[in-house]
């Protein structure tokens, strides 16, 4: 799991106020239903608004919310 | 007033009338509605999941005949809940004996409407009636949106009704509606079609929001402008911070700052009521009693209300703001390196009121482990009943600088955050070990201009909930230490005479009262901390609430308020002048008042606080671990200190 296709990209690769779809999720299964019932479903538009100083959460925009994801949570969803 | 809300316990009879369930998605206004509705005063915090237990509460009489209403917590995701999120579940599928509901006011915020009504197919699915009540109606111009209401009941075959909480606009309208549908033959709808599965019932949603052509959104705007022109300074990469610990510093600094003339005032109002009432009957127990006992010990207490009742306003402002859930979004990295989580942040801060309500709002932290370590730290952080502990020991520590007082203060106030996190660190790392798997996952809500109504509101609603509670405990401790140290045992003074039958009960000097007797016996143990067994009893008082320890200093000390002099300078002068029994050393040295504040920052003297943490962990092994754990760790402490100050040559 070292090598990494050049074009994948998860949400933590994405620079702020870019427009991106999500493609899938990948990550614990609980935890990545749980972001899907706020709204990060596959096919839909996310951006990054900021992220927070220190290594802190980043917020993202998802169906008009903000949400504020770690950088954890944000790395299992997979955009394109 | 009277407030018509009442927490519902398990095992509660289900009333009679009509019960509506008001159950959304955190932050959809759910509760600001249900003040709406009940004239009553809630919670209700802009800020994710405050709402912590179930409100219950009826209709105000003039929207028509009563409904009786509850609020239930705001629910994410009915996949691996929070505490808080199974228990509305729980209601909502009926599977709670408690809340039987007879239907269900959905609360939609309607700038966010494909993830609202994404959980609103989970309460359609019930079977039950459902009337969609849409809030945030004015803030549709902010993202950009046009909603028409009309087409959008219509596509989702479900009575649909706009309410403006905030101004209590549209409450007699859904209740209407409300009672209509339980009439009604109920539809099934088009929500109750939608499955369970996230991406299915979100692509449904969408389908029938874009057939009824319900909801226009302008493409240019993308979310509300004025919450990011706040948060790029709020969340700024090197200015958030600052500013959050900016906006802590000033939060606890103006507790004392605007606290001071109404405390003046209040202190007045006390030792004059004192003196008056002297003077009014002729000398007896009962005047002394009334005079000493209730005025002098509640009087104590009193002084430290305007604190309390600004560091509650203080805080609800914050709450309404939003900006809470920025300061958890800040914190999060931090708390969660030391095995806390973002949300961690609100009980935490709520611990600097009252260890009650923090305990009680950790139930919106999701996994168990983050929750117990959060109800661990929640005892350390420096509650508003320390305030006046803090405050006597600092105005007898530092006679006449206010400002040294001040400063000294807002250490303490640091120290035990700090304290608090290293603490929560290692005992997560002993109790806990392994890594945490937890999710922040966290909305942010949009900010609003405070409404000073609801705040004014709720401030008095959580002083007086919170007066309510600290009231009785003082009055009675009060009581029970005034009849202690004015009477003594009968044989004592009419021993003598063997025939006669003595008094078993006498009134007596302090030195020979029942509390002086008590006292005696412990004296050994408070020894250690250079103090005697005046303060012994005052320590051990205080185990009911720690503000206690102040009116239990007065009425030991026999403080009464002295002509001109108000209450605490009375007890100041007391406490300046007192010694040990047969010598002319003094009591409170620095040594021994530094050891006192010690003492009262690591000790759990609360019954109150045991007890909910008991009910909300389910374990009395915690609640006696943390009890045994503080109340020791403070004696050690405070044992070391006096030694230790000795050692370097301080009295």
């Amino acid at each position: 799991m070292i090598e990494v296709a050049a074009d994948r990209m998860n949400l933590t690769d994405v620079s702020a106020s870019e427009w991106r779809e999500i493609d899938r999720l990948e990550g614990p299964k609980t935890e990545c239903r749980r972001l899907m019932d706020l709204g990060l479903t596959p096919g839909e538009r996310v951006a990054v608004v900021r992220s927070t100083p220190m290594g802190g959460p980043i917020i993202v925009v998802v169906r008009g919310t903000q949400l504020a994801l770690r950088r954890r949570e944000a790395s299992w969803i997979q955009v394109k | 007033m009277k407030a018509p809300t009442a927490e519902v316990e398990d095992g509660a009879k289900p009333p009679r009338s009509l019960t509506v369930c008001l159950v959304g998605m955190p932050n959809s206004g759910k509760t600001t509605l249900m003040n709406a509705l009940t004239g009553g005063n809630f919670h209700t915090a802009n800020y994710p999941g405050i709402t912590v237990s179930l409100l219950e509460g009826r209709s105000r009489p003039e929207l028509g005949p009563p409904i009786s209403l509850v609020d239930l917590p705001g629910v994410h995701s009915a996949v691996d809940p929070s505490p808080e999120e199974e228990l509305s579940c729980r209601v909502i599928e009926g599977k709670n004996t408690a809340v039987v509901p007879d239907a269900f006011a959905l609360v939609v915020d309607a700038t966010q409407l494909e993830r609202h009504l994404k959980f609103a197919a989970f309460v359609a699915r019930q079977g039950k009636p459902v009337v969609l009540v849409l809030t945030m109606v004015d803030l549709l111009k902010r993202t950009g949106q046009t909603l028409d209401v009309a087409r959008l009941s219509e596509a989702l075959r479900m009575p649909v009704v706009t309410v403006d909480a905030r101004q209590g606009v549209g409450a007699s309208r859904l209740l209407e509606r409300i009672r209509r549908a339980t009439e009604e033959v109920q539809e099934p709808g088009e929500l109750a079609g939608l499955g369970d599965d996230p991406i299915e019932a979100y692509s449904g949603v969408r389908r029938l929001l874009r057939r009824a052509g319900a909801l226009e959104q302008d493409p240019k705007v993308e979310q509300d402008s004025l919450t990011a022109r706040i948060d790029r300074i709020a969340l700024h990469k090197h200015f958030g911070f600052p500013l959050f610990i900016l906006v802590l510093v000033v939060l606890f600094a103006s507790i004392f700052w605007l606290a001071q003339p109404f405390m003046d005032a209040v202190d007045g109002l006390f030792g004059g009521a004192g003196d008056v009432f002297i003077g009014m009957f002729p000398d007896s127990i009962v005047t002394r009693f009334i005079a000493e006992g209730l005025i002098g010990g509640v009087g104590a207490v009193a002084v430290f209300f305007p604190q309390i009742i600004i560091l509650f306003f203080l805080m609800t402002l914050l709450e309404d703001s939003g900006y809470l859930a920025r300061g958890a979004t800040l914190v999060d990295r931090p708390l969660s390196y030391l095995g806390l989580h973002g949300r961690s942040f609100v009980p935490m801060l709520s611990g600097f009121a009252c260890a009650i309500p923090a305990v009680f709002a950790s139930r919106s932290i999701p996994t168990l482990r983050e929750r117990l370590l959060t109800i661990w730290v929640i005892p350390l952080m420096s509650c508003s009943a320390r305030l006046p502990v803090y405050a006597l020991l600092l105005a007898a520590l530092l006679p006449g600088a206010a400002g040294k007082a001040g400063l000294s203060l807002a250490a303490i106030y640091v120290a035990s955050l700090l304290i608090g996190s290293a603490s929560a660190g290692l005992i997560g790392r002993i109790a806990f070990p392994g890594e945490s798997s937890s999710m922040l996952a966290m909305e942010l809500p949009v900010y609003r201009v405070p409404r000073w109504k609801i705040i004014l509101r709720m401030t008095w609603a959580r002083s007086s909930s919170y007066l309510k509670k600290a009231g009785g405990p003082i009055v009675v401790i009060a009581i029970i230490l005034w009849v202690l140290s004015s009477f003594g045992p009968g044989t004592a003074v009419a021993g003598l005479d063997a025939g006669d039958a003595a008094p078993l009960i006498v009134e007596s000097e302090m030195d020979a009262s029942f509390a002086a007797g008590l006292g005696r016996i412990m004296e050994p143990i408070f020894r250690p901390m250079g103090v005697d067994w005046r303060v012994g009893v005052g320590l051990i008082s205080a185990f009911a609430a720690r503000e206690v320890f102040v009116s239990a200093m007065a009425i030991v000390f026999h403080v009464e308020g002295e002509d001109d002099e108000s209450q605490s300078s009375g007890l100041l002068a007391a406490m300046r002048t007192a010694t040990f029994a047969g010598t002319d050393q003094p009591v409170f040295t620095p040594a021994s008042m530094v050891g006192l504040i010690v003492f009262f920052f690591f000790s759990l003297q609360c019954v109150a606080t045991v007890a909910v943490v008991r009910r909300e962990t389910n374990s009395w092994r915690f609640a006696t671990i943390q009890l045994v754990f503080y109340t020791g760790l403070g004696y050690a402490a405070a044992v070391a200190t006096v030694q230790g100050l000795r050692l370097v040559g301080v009295a």
